[in-house]
């Protein structure tokens, strides 16, 4: 999933790409979020002991519904305006990484098979948690939980990563949250990791930007696709022996996976056959999106719909539902308050920190000064 | 190096009471002009300027602009640990991670340091551009503060509208409603007690009383505030601290909805 080892290599190389934020800052922000990678996580997370998963009366799986419900909601209550991207049709380069997780699954549903029969309680989890499919009846119950909250839902044409950037990049939305760093790759301007991870965790949101990114690795997109390419992503093989470090080194040697290529010992490392590189690269420049989305709007919760759904069709406790439908309505309230951003600009602080922090900070603090200076006559 | 004495210690204390509630970290930045901070609560809706002026210091030493990042709430811990009269003094380092806090009694016959350890806080300065404001209220702080409170009880959300006949403070809430107007009042002795409207355009905003009333912490500070209103720029409440500066609150108004918003 996603691009490997991208997220170490941006922290050793492009440190300053990323940043740690506090979820209540996002407040009043309208924010892009990739929902299959949400719901496949609410399967795997959401009220799960051992092969047990929450579910109706029916038996079907709720985990969806529970996680999506409960954490919109957290959203929402923090002044967030979400929406709701969702996959299309795969793209056929991403089909072979799709069988590829077929196999595993299949695997990890014999595995699951032995270690009920061993009664191997950590291997049931373990594999338990591999078997998990995000089926398109899942998919259409969130669709249909999301609408109800009056949450807006795109679906994508094709990946819904690239959806997501697409929006961002058009300032329809303020972010892409996902936990899939291919957004980085399809240029989403502001990517966010964590937000919807569970408020008990504590983990703070981390803001990349990919402007900053390709700044501070000294890259053009181009050369940043390549290199994420390179890393290994969904689209196709990467090179054996050849991992985020080494392909930052080519990339920053050669300047693009051709010339990579023309240079690389053919000896040591062992190119795949037909490597679809370039289609691959063409998948993040120029993806399969839809930039005529209509307005993005939340809207009121329909609370009659809510209960039915949720407590007749899927056995929700019914205080529980109508409490939530409650804070929805509050915190539609809270979604015209304005932001302070709205109306000041950012501008460069001029002074230096009395702590230092470490060497290298000091050695970046002297253009720092400068700046001072400059802005100091601007008084 | 940084020192900086302030004979009148208890407004340090008072200063930092006003804002821990609203903001838990900041940057205090020192420069030749004196000590400021600028910082905004966690959801980004408020923001708070605070100024004391170097002349306000009984000694002032700060060779080089720096910041030092301070968690309020620690802050606000050891200046509790200072007497209302006592004189306080601020000292760091270059290069130290930490600043001392010393609290010298009136008469002199108690010393107390206390060291507090620094923080990295990464945070945005936002400039702030000189504005024509559409009105200009003044009037008694214990007065406004008295309305933000008494108005809380009844709703979330304020509309304070400025006309020729004075400033008017509405809510609703599901009780009722509320109206408070405040009329033109300069024939008063003091005139800290004086309600004065500076008005060029009728302006009418409305805001979370929620903020309001944690702003009105700094009522301690200053007789008088002033609340400074255009349709287009966040409301300024704007509390003096007499010869040294000032404490300025910023505040983000509720915008109006679309029309479908408006019927749900």
């Amino acid at each position: 999933m996603g691009i490997k080892g991208l997220t170490k290599l941006l922290a050793d190389y492009a440190p300053k790409a990323m940043k740690e934020q506090k979820f209540e800052s996002y407040f009043g922000r309208k924010i892009a979020i990739d929902a299959s990678m949400s719901i496949y996580q609410f399967l795997i997370v959401v009220g799960r002991t051992g092969t047990e998963m929450l579910t109706n009366e029916a038996g079907e799986v709720t985990s969806h519904l529970q996680g999506m419900f409960s954490r919109t909601i957290r959203l929402l209550d923090a002044g967030i305006k979400p929406v709701y991207v969702f996959d299309g049709q795969p793209p056929d380069l991403k089909k072979q990484e799709l069988a590829k997780r077929y196999i595993r699954r299949d695997d990890a549903t014999k595995d699951l098979a032995t270690a009920v029969e061993e009664g191997n309680k950590e291997e049931i989890e373990k594999f338990s948690k591999r078997t998990v499919k995000v089926t398109k009846q899942h998919n259409e119950d969130c669709k249909r939980l999301l609408r109800l909250m009056g949450v807006p839902v795109i679906e994508a044409p094709c990946e819904a990563e690239a959806q997501c950037a697409a929006l961002c990049k058009s300032d329809k939305v303020y972010a892409v949250a996902s936990e899939d760093m291919d957004s980085l790759t399809f240029g989403a301007p502001k990517f966010l990791r964590h937000l919807m991870d569970p408020s008990s965790k504590k983990i703070p949101v981390m803001e990349f930007e990919v402007g900053k990114v390709l700044l501070e690795l000294g890259f053009t997109m181009d050369q940043f696709i390549d290199l994420c390419i390179l890393c290994g992503c969904d689209y196709c093989d990467s090179i054996k022996g050849i991992g985020g470090q080494t392909a930052l080194k080519l990339i920053r040697q050669h300047g693009s996976i051709e010339n990579v290529l023309e240079n690389l010992s053919k000896d040591r490392y062992h190119i795949p056959e037909n490597w679809p590189y370039q289609e691959a690269r063409q998948l993040f420049k120029d993806p399969l999106v839809n930039l005529e989305t209509p307005e993005l709007k939340w809207t009121a919760p329909d609370e009659e719909g809510l209960v039915a759904f949720l407590v007749n069709e899927n056995g929700f406790n019914h205080d529980r539902v109508v409490k939530a439908t409650e804070k929805i309505k509050a915190a539609k309230d809270k979604g015209s308050q304005g932001r302070m951003e709205s109306f000041f600009k950012p501008m460069i602080n001029t002074s230096e920190p009395l702590k230092r922090k470490d060497a290298a900070a000091k050695a970046t603090k002297v253009p720092q000064t400068k700046k001072s200076k400059t802005g100091a006559k601007k008084k | 190096m940084l020192e900086l004495r302030l004979v009148q210690g208890s407004l340090l204390k008072k200063v930092i009471e006003a804002i821990k509630d609203l903001v838990t970290d900041a940057n205090f930045d020192c420069s030749a002009t004196g000590l400021s901070l600028q910082a905004m609560d966690s959801s980004h809706v408020a923001l708070v300027a605070l100024l004391l002026r170097s002349e306000g210091f009984e000694h002032y030493r700060c060779d080089r602009n720096i910041s030092m990042g301070m968690n309020l709430n620690n802050m606000s811990k050891m200046l509790k640990c200072a007497g209302n009269d006592d004189i306080i003094t601020i000292k760091g380092d270059d290069g130290g991670d930490t600043i001392t806090f010393m609290f010298e009694s009136p008469n002199q016959d108690k010393i107390s340091d206390f060291e507090m350890k620094l923080m990295d806080i990464d945070s945005e300065h936002l400039g702030i551009p000189e504005a024509e404001y559409h009105a200009i209220v003044k009037m008694p702080s214990s007065e406004f503060s008295r309305i933000c409170k008494d108005l809380s009880s009844i709703g979330d959300t304020v509309v304070i509208s400025v006309t020729k006949e004075g400033v008017k403070f509405t809510t609703r809430g599901d009780i009722g409603t509320a109206n408070i107007v405040c009329r033109q009042n300069k024939t008063i002795d003091k005139p800290d007690e004086a309600t004065i409207i500076e008005m060029n355009e009728p302006v009418s905003l409305t805001f979370a009383l929620r903020y309001l009333n944690s702003f009105t912490k700094a009522t301690s500070l200053s007789e008088s505030v002033t609340i400074s209103l255009s349709s287009d720029l966040p409301v300024v409440i704007e509390y003096k601290i007499a010869d040294m500066g000032y404490i300025r609150f910023y505040l983000a108004p509720k915008i109006e909805d679309d029309e479908e918003d408006i019927k749900s």
